[in-house]
């Protein structure tokens, strides 16, 4: 463990002794009593192979999921102490997703999937639509609002997907194997974005089994078995804190 | 109201980007509130129709036949001129009628048809003088029977309306038509008689004449029309007594609107019957509805688990596809209910009736389709809300 000038960000999300048990005559154990704090101003990497529990993890860290012990907070707050609903408006507000599969909603234009964002949020159609549109400036995709994602590349359908993801201006970007259905100019364009998208309030975390996308962050974590064994800085010098 | 409104048009964004799978789920709702509006609509109509037919004809009259040994042994039964009189005096009856229709008598509008009329004879009728009254009839031209006729032994006959155009007989000719080789002039003729229909072809004159002219023994009735206006079905009770005056034979009476009144009980039965297939069509359709929407809660987890990522709740979740049941209950609701009047209004004017048709029934089965869909959206919904987004998403 080699962090040691991190007390300066605030703390966005915590992880605190956090276990999950999987299964109930057969218990699997994917994460096993983890700590892990994302400050703001976080660029990092979660790397392991197959089964070390990233998955789990990105489960956790996206409060899509709670754990079997221990504590997730963001802000402080824990998430199991919120309900359904409260839980839910937390998730929408401080985490922005990106997946593998871009997973957009086939039937919605580029710009209907970045408003999905925006619902139930007390805001106007034009608000959403303009906020919507000023995210999709900011990945080079204002002119292909109208077009559904069968009409994008696989490079311009992830790109949408970031601009989703920025959209309610998130704590936290959290991208899971962002680059994994991309070429290397897409996934190298992926990974600009992500990079000009790091500022001082807000952490970007992607989980890769690529180390080459892994090397393009500033802080690795390595699980394996359930367990971090490795929290590095690294290109440090170029960081934003 | 915002939130509202948003979930709506997610509801409406999900049906439209499945436009046949919304079509076919409406069909279940739209054919059940068509069923069970055209079933009631059409009776309904047809009831006002029937309900005006008997506010013409009257539901007051009754029709005293004759029956039994009265009038003799081994004769037609008759009812004694004076059990006819004895009806007259009973409270509640405004008019009586009593008619004898003749056996065997040769009608003929000129000598050269006799052939033809001996095969197919004409109906004659020895009538008293206040038919018209009783039954409510006008006369189409002419005059009826009078007392006049009656005391001069005028040779004269009021004809029904069919035999008239039969004849060829012109309003207000001077005619003269044959009974049993006798001429007779026609004075009158007799408006058409709903109740009695046939009267329309039948000729009618004075039992005087009758007994005189065509050898009629006695001038005793076997039917009386009585006209009671109020009281009408236990006056039909008394009858028989008072013409028997407790004897065996006497008479039997009949309402003939009754029989109207029975035949839209039929219409009823057949009616409820229709509703309970619409009723079963709703329930399939809302089965239909349930689904077609579980297929489609599979078919769109992964929406469902982007949806939960992007922060909506599962009871947001839950809500979205609730109101998708609801847009297709209340579409298919109002298409069904615009298609059940379509098929009463095209039944009204087929069959000529005024199309009756309840507005608050039809808002009311469009919301029984709206409530079927919505309790059929509860499974799918539910389902969708409890979807783990982690599984649907496929991490990692």
């Amino acid at each position: 463990m080699v962090r040691g000038d991190s007390q300066v960000s605030e703390v966005l999300l915590s992880l605190d002794g956090v276990s999950r048990v999987f299964g109930d005559e057969v218990e699997v154990h994917a994460l096993r009593d983890v700590s892990l704090d994302i400050r703001a101003g976080d660029f990092l990497s979660i790397v392991g192979p197959s089964g070390s529990g990233k998955s789990t993890l990105l489960g956790l860290l996206g409060v899509l999921d709670l754990p079997s012990s221990g504590a997730v907070r963001i802000q402080g707050t824990d998430m199991a102490d919120l309900g359904d609903a409260d839980r839910s408006r937390m998730r929408g507000g401080a985490i922005g997703f990106v997946f593998q599969q871009f997973h957009l909603i086939p039937h919605l234009t580029a710009l209907g999937n970045v408003e999905t964002a925006l619902l139930y949020r007390g805001l106007s159609a034009g608000e959403r639509r303009q906020g919507a549109m000023d995210a999709l400036e900011q990945v080079d995709l204002g002119n292909r609002y109208g077009h559904t994602p069968i009409q994008l590349s696989g490079g311009e359908q992830q790109r949408v997907a970031i601009a989703r993801a920025i959209v309610t201006d998130p704590l936290m970007v959290l991208a899971d194997e962002p680059t994994g259905a991309l070429d290397s100019q897409n996934a190298s364009n992926v990974m600009d974005i992500f990079g000009d998208l790091q500022s001082s309030d807000r952490a970007i975390c992607v989980v890769t089994h690529d180390l080459g996308v892994a090397s393009r962050t500033q802080r690795r974590i390595t699980m394996l078995d359930g367990g971090i064994v490795a929290d590095e800085l690294l290109n440090v010098a170029g960081g934003a804190r | 109201m915002r939130r509202i409104w948003e979930l709506v048009g997610v509801a409406l964004g999900g049906l439209r980007a499945r436009k046949v799978r919304t079509a076919l789920i409406m069909l279940g709702p739209i054919l059940g509130v068509a069923a069970i509006v055209s079933a009631i609509g059409i009776n309904e109509s047809s009831k006002g129709h029937l309900k005006a037919v008997l506010s013409d004809l009257g539901t007051d009259l009754i029709v005293a036949n004759a029956q039994g040994s009265l009038g003799g042994f081994g004769s037609d039964p008759r009812i004694p001129e004076a059990a006819a009189a004895r009806v007259t005096r009973l409270p509640d009856v405004e008019s009586v009628t009593g008619t004898l229709q003749m056996a065997d008598i040769v009608t003929l509008p000129f000598e050269e048809a006799e052939d033809f009329y001996r095969a197919f004879p004409v109906p004659v009728i020895a009538t008293g003088l206040n038919l018209p009254e009783t039954l409510e009839v006008v006369l189409a031209s002419g005059r009826f029977l009078n007392d006049f006729d009656v005391s001069t032994a005028a040779r004269v006959v009021v004809i029904g309306r069919d035999l008239a155009d039969e004849y060829g007989y012109l309003r207000g000719e001077a005619r003269t038509i044959q009974l049993n080789g006798i001429d007779y002039g026609v004075v009158g003729v007799l408006d058409y008689v709903l109740l009695e229909p046939s009267m329309d072809s039948a000729v009618f004159l004075t039992f005087a004449n009758a007994e005189e002219d065509l050898g009629l023994d006695s001038r005793d009735p076997s039917r009386l029309y009585i006209r009671a206006p109020t009281n009408t079905k236990l006056v039909a009770q008394e009858v028989p007594t008072v013409i028997s005056l407790g004897g065996p034979d006497g008479a039997n009476t009949s309402v003939p609107t009754d029989l109207l009144d029975a035949q839209s009980q039929v219409d009823e039965n057949l009616n409820n019957l229709t509703k309970m297939m619409g009723g079963l069509a709703l329930i399939v359709g809302g089965v239909g509805i349930a689904n077609v929407m579980s297929i489609s809660v599979i078919q769109r987890s992964t929406e469902i688990g982007i949806r939960r990522a992007l922060g909506h709740s599962r009871g947001t979740i839950a809500v979205q596809f609730l109101l998708e049941a609801l847009v297709v209950g209340v579409l298919g609701g109002i298409l069904g209910a615009a298609a059940g009047a379509g098929v009463v209004w095209l039944t009204a004017e087929l069959r000529g009736y005024v199309m009756v048709l309840s507005v608050v029934g039809l808002v009311g089965w469009a919301m029984l389709s709206v409530a079927v869909a919505v309790v059929a959206g509860l499974y799918p919904s539910t389902k969708a809300a409890r979807l783990e987004p982690l599984e649907t998403l496929r991490l990692g």
